[in-house]
């Protein structure tokens, strides 16, 4: 069964086509690798497929649902509740530097518990309860909400074995645990699919381990990465995709890309990385 | 005596002086955010007309503005213009708020996209993320920039004697034309006051944001 189904991507900037027509699907629980050379269009697809770019085409069905169609435009409301389905682990974290890594964690559900505990207040009023009483509810409403949310994000912490550095600036942390922090964030909303953009690139080489470890146990979700660590994908991954010049132009098994690619610039890209190693 | 008489002629021109600080502050710290956003708008007239007041109001002497604000409706529209209080004041706010706006620009820029991103792709509102994840890190990198022009400010609140406001400068003047020099020299010592307890106050805040490493 088919979950996550992306038909006909296509952007461009200013001129310049950088996606010429994408298509991909996805099983429920899958980890697909995109890899390709840079420039080929793998930041740009994650972005658009994380609704940070609109595309000029394209289709997302998610659960045999259409979810968006970039050619339809969507209030922010509607955007927002779309972008809850993916999550994005950036390439260079983009923690909050001024929260703890706790607070990193749960700062976006924190906000979605304010606005739940506000509407349950506004729906008691509206339903004819007393004023300060609706208020008072609301409020121990919001207080659970924000000790489960705590409760969780210790949890998501641990398993990317972090639980000692909850109360850690991102500063006080090295590029791998920052990166891992991220990655519990991403996390903490539970997205049906959750994005990595090259999660290990702007890592010390001696760092890149841990982070890929802290991925691997997440295996059983449904998991796009793109990466250039080519091993980890082999091994990690169900599907492989390689892009080249915004289209896609292989995918398969790892064994079938990486083990038999058929297309000439599948073998290129392969050869010219083993090189590099 | 002579030096009590003259500690309460001047602190009564220093009085003046706060008030102008002080509505100056009041106005121009939320007029310039305005502006910011106006020069950073993506609606393109806004932007010119936002851009362009920014450069007359910094490309002219702040003199000239409070000359212009008071003796302009007067002269150009045969209407009674300001007061002599309120048009000084009008002058700071818009040209503090100028200087400001610039400053908020910079701060606002300078946090990465990234940032933004971050807070979008975990389903955060705009104001969301303006008000938890930008605003604090702005804040941060403009404070110095800003203590500096507050500094400043403290000081060019003598201008405002051009149109004959009594600040403490023109307090201490009416002084030296009787012929008694040192209350002009005395001024400095308010000025070093004010302005070393201003210091201390932006010491603290960078100390409280000190926290936050950007
Ligand atoms: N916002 C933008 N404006 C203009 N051009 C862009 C923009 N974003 C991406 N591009 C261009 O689109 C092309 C694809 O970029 P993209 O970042 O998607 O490639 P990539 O496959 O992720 O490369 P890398 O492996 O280097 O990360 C590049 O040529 C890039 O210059
Ligand atoms: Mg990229």
């Amino acid at each position: 069964m088919e979950f996550l189904r992306v038909e006909g991507f296509r952007k461009s900037f200013s001129g310049k086509e950088v996606l010429k027509g994408i298509d991909f699907s996805l099983e429920q629980g899958q980890i697909l690798a995109i890899i390709g050379s840079s420039g080929s269009g793998k930041t740009t697809l994650l972005r658009c497929l994380n609704f940070l770019e609109t595309p000029d085409e394209g289709r997302i069905f998610l659960g045999g649902e259409l979810l968006s169609d970039a050619t339809c435009k969507y209030s922010e409301r509607e955007l927002r509740a779309k972008r809850l389905k993916f999550g994005l682990v950036f390439q260079n974290f983009n923690l909050f530097p001024h929260y703890r890594a706790l607070k990193n964690v749960t700062l976006a559900a924190d906000l979605l518990a304010k606005e739940r505990a506000r509407a349950q207040k506004k729906e008691a009023v509206a339903a004819g309860c007393k004023r300060s009483r609706a208020a008072a509810e609301a409020k121990e409403f919001y207080r659970s909400l924000l000790a489960e949310n705590r409760r969780r994000a210790e949890v998501l912490l641990e398993r990317v074995s972090l639980s000692d550095k909850a109360e850690s600036y991102p500063f006080e942390l090295s590029g791998g645990q920052q990166q891992r922090v991220a990655i519990a964030r991403a996390l903490a909303l539970e997205p049906e699919i959750l994005c990595f953009d090259e999660p290990t690139s702007a890592l010390d080489p001696e760092l890149t381990g841990e982070v890929l470890k802290a991925i691997r146990a997440l295996k059983g979700r449904t998991m796009i990465i793109v990466t250039h660590e080519m091993a980890f994908a082999r091994d990690v991954a169900d599907r492989v995709l390689f892009m080249a010049d915004g289209v896609v132009e292989e995918s398969g098994t790892p064994e079938e890309v990486f083990g038999n690619p058929q297309k000439g610039k599948t073998k290129a890209f392969l050869r010219h990385r083993e090189e590099m190693i | 005596m002579k030096f009590w008489e003259v500690t309460l002629n001047l602190l009564e021109g220093f009085g003046t002086t706060c008030s102008i600080f002080a509505a100056t502050l009041i106005l121009a710290l939320p007029l310039g955010l305005l502006i910011a956003f106006g020069s950073m708008s993506r609606f393109r007239p806004l932007r010119y007309v936002c851009r362009t007041v920014v450069w007359i109001i910094r490309g002219t002497p702040l003199m000239l503005q409070i000359i212009a604000i008071f003796y302009g409706p007067p002269l150009l529209f045969g209407i009674s213009g300001f007061d002599r209080v309120p048009a000084v004041i009008v002058a700071f706010a818009i040209n503090y708020a100028c200087y400001f706006s610039e400053i908020y620009r910079g701060g606002i820029e300078s946090v990465p996209r990234g940032q933004m991103e971050a807070g979008q792709v975990l389903g955060m509102k705009k104001g969301q993320i303006f008000r938890h994840i930008i605003l604090i890190q702005v804040i941060k990198r403009i404070v110095p920039p800003m203590s500096n022009e507050i500094i400043t400010l403290v000081k060019d609140t003598s201008l405002a004697r051009v149109i004959s406001v009594a600040e403490i400068i023109m307090e201490a003047q009416e002084y030296t034309r009787q012929g008694l020099i040192w209350p002009i020299f005395y001024t400095g010592a308010f000025y070093l006051i004010f302005v070393g307890a201003l210091t201390l106050l932006f010491r603290y805040l960078e100390k409280r944001l000190a926290y936050i490493k950007v």
